[in-house]
């Protein structure tokens, strides 16, 4: 079952088109990931899906409903959960009854102590606020988007000026509900998250999506060529190797390859026959950054 | 849509918790509390304590006489228009505004309980300086009571209006104290309550156009200090009342949920 349908959507701010032609799905369970430079039109997105932003044109709809829709927007906003960019709690309430008055909100919310728990921050239940690390307010954030329950939870760069161990906590708990089938749509700048946590990713660029797949596939990752590297044997002539290398810079061979099973193995049998040693050998594909990086058009502007 | 009466009462528990939350913050801020409460009780306690103000009498009338009522007004337009603006500038730009906008909490029912919370500090600052006047300074209480809560009722709900209206013409939270501090002071300067302003002297006549004069002399009428005037002040209570709604229509057209300031 298709959570969020979006279909042709465009949305223009003055003579600036923020997003045209933008279409996907997002399915039960899912973690989809919204990639994209500042600009590419993700929050855009995301504020039209929330009900926030009028679209101009295209069909939106989420959990069977369309978020312009006056008359669905509560039983929507009951339905979602939203992180978002901006630290935005009252500072002088404590971190349990901000947790329980929003919980007030919601027709069937989790027990705030348990979202408490959930966060990381039983230590802080009955801080204010205001006393609260840059780090634990995130938190509270998350725990203020997952207090109502939500079959569907905006996530938006949710670990943005996390330390790294906050981070894998972070993303433990967005694991966690999904695992309990909640759909979550995460827009993030960091490739390993997006690599971690989402089962799809789309990159936008210049508002439209220019890419999207299984973090694994996406781009052509999966086929696209290998790229081998090894340092040179001593007394071996680069010349003398059994598979011409793409370049050589000082004594590092690089071969770049569509098979890349086939040349380590002839690799790795020349050498074993020549009882020579191929230090540092790596096979790498591109990274998702990489693929990320040429899909935005960084690369060009690099020349 | 059909509002069935569980709904109603769903809705009236949501406002009535969201104004329980929003008084524990209140009164936990030690500015808001102090600046809002405590300034206009130590005004009232300085003026009426330097000089002998108990005896010093103007226009025939104890200084503190005019001060209880004066500062009475001041207590509301403070909780009402300066603490609210600028609590709802500092919402709508650190983004707390367009989070509830995303929840399922109705946005009248937010802005309701601000309201509300403005409210019930008005009504506690004007209950504190009736008793601190009355057993401080031996200031007598309004032999009419229902003119004053008259008074102070519209005056609240004008207040709170124009309150939503000026946070709508600030553009970031940087800019909401100094701003609404000068409209709120330049206001005072007018309404006479610092210095009595000279009756029939060309600012007295403007100042009876802003609706701070105004509001100070609807409620010092039920005090019944004047002679032969009555307790009912119509005009000033009309004039607070325009301010009001042009307020309320300002804040309707103009609030928005989205911080000013790009990111």
């Amino acid at each position: 079952m298709a959570v969020i349908v979006v279909d042709g959507l465009a949305k223009r701010y003055g003579p600036m088109q923020a997003v045209s032609d933008v279409s996907f799905e997002i399915q039960h369970g899912e973690v989809f990931a919204l990639l994209g430079p500042n600009g590419a039109g993700k929050t855009t997105t995301i504020e039209i899906l929330e009900g926030f932003r009028r679209r101009d044109a295209g069909r939106v709809e989420v959990l069977g409903m369309d978020p312009a829709e006056r008359a669905t927007s509560m039983q929507l906003r009951e339905r979602t959960g939203v992180v978002l960019q901006e630290l935005a709690v009252e500072p002088y309430l404590t971190v349990l009854e901000v947790l329980q008055r929003n919980a007030g909100y919601y027709p069937a919310p989790r027990d705030p102590a348990e979202v408490v728990e959930l966060v990381g921050l039983s230590e802080k239940a009955g801080s204010r606020v205001k006393t609260l690390s840059g780090g634990q307010m995130r938190r509270l954030d998350l725990g203020l988007g997952i207090v109502g329950n939500p079959e569907l939870l905006y996530l938006d760069e949710p670990t943005t000026g996390f330390d790294p161990s906050a981070r894998r906590d972070a993303w433990e708990v967005v694991r966690r509900l999904t695992s309990g089938g909640t759909t979550v749509l995460l827009t993030t700048h960091y490739m390993d998250e997006a690599e971690t946590l989402a089962s799809r990713v789309a990159v936008m660029s210049g508002g439209r999506v220019v890419a999207e797949g299984t973090p694994q596939a996406l781009g052509g990752r999966d086929t696209s060529d290998a790229l081998i590297r090894f340092r040179v044997p001593d007394g071996v002539a680069v010349a003398d190797l059994p598979v011409p290398p793409t370049s050589v810079a000082s004594d590092t061979v690089q071969i770049r390859t569509g098979d890349a099973v086939e040349v380590l193995r002839v690799l790795t049998n020349w050498a074993a026959a020549q009882h020579v040693e191929l230090a540092g050998l790596t096979c790498e594909r591109l990274t998702l950054e990489d693929v990320y990086l040429r899909l935005v058009g960084y690369e060009r502007e690099q020349g | 849509m059909t509002l069935t009466a569980a709904l109603v009462r769903r809705r009236t528990q949501m406002m009535g918790r969201q104004l329980y939350y929003e008084q524990l913050s209140f009164w936990r801020n030690p500015f808001g509390a102090f600046f809002t409460v405590g300034f206009s009780l130590i005004f009232l306690v300085l003026l009426a304590a330097s000089g002998g103000a108990t005896k010093v009498t103007f226009l025939g009338v104890k200084e503190v006489q005019y001060y209880v009522p004066g500062f009475a007004a001041y207590g509301v337009m403070s909780a009402c228009f300066n603490t609210l603006a600028i609590s709802l500038v500092n919402r709508r730009e650190t983004g707390l505004l367009k989070r509830i906008r995303l929840s399922p909490l109705p946005a009248w029912a937010m802005i309701g309980a601000l309201a509300l919370n403005a409210m019930v500090v008005s009504v506690v600052q004007v209950v504190l300086l009736l008793l601190v006047g009355r057993f401080g300074f031996g200031a007598r209480l309004p032999e009419n009571w229902a003119p004053l809560v008259l008074a102070i009722a519209v005056g609240v709900v004008c207040f709170t209006a124009l309150g939503v209206a000026a946070s709508t013409l600030v553009p970031n939270e940087d800019a909401a104290g100094p701003m609404i501090s000068i409209v709120f002071f330049v206001m005072l300067f007018l309404s006479g309550l610092w210095f009595p302003l000279q009756p029939g002297s060309a600012l007295a006549q403007f100042s009876r156009y802003f609706p701070v004069g105004p509001l100070i002399d609807a409620t010092f009428a039920p005090f019944h200090l004047v002679p032969g005037a009555s307790a009912w002040s119509w005009g000033n209570i009309g004039v607070v009342a325009i301010w009001g709604a042009v307020g309320f229509v300002v804040a309707v057209r103009r609030f928005r949920f989205e911080p000013r300031r790009a990111k």
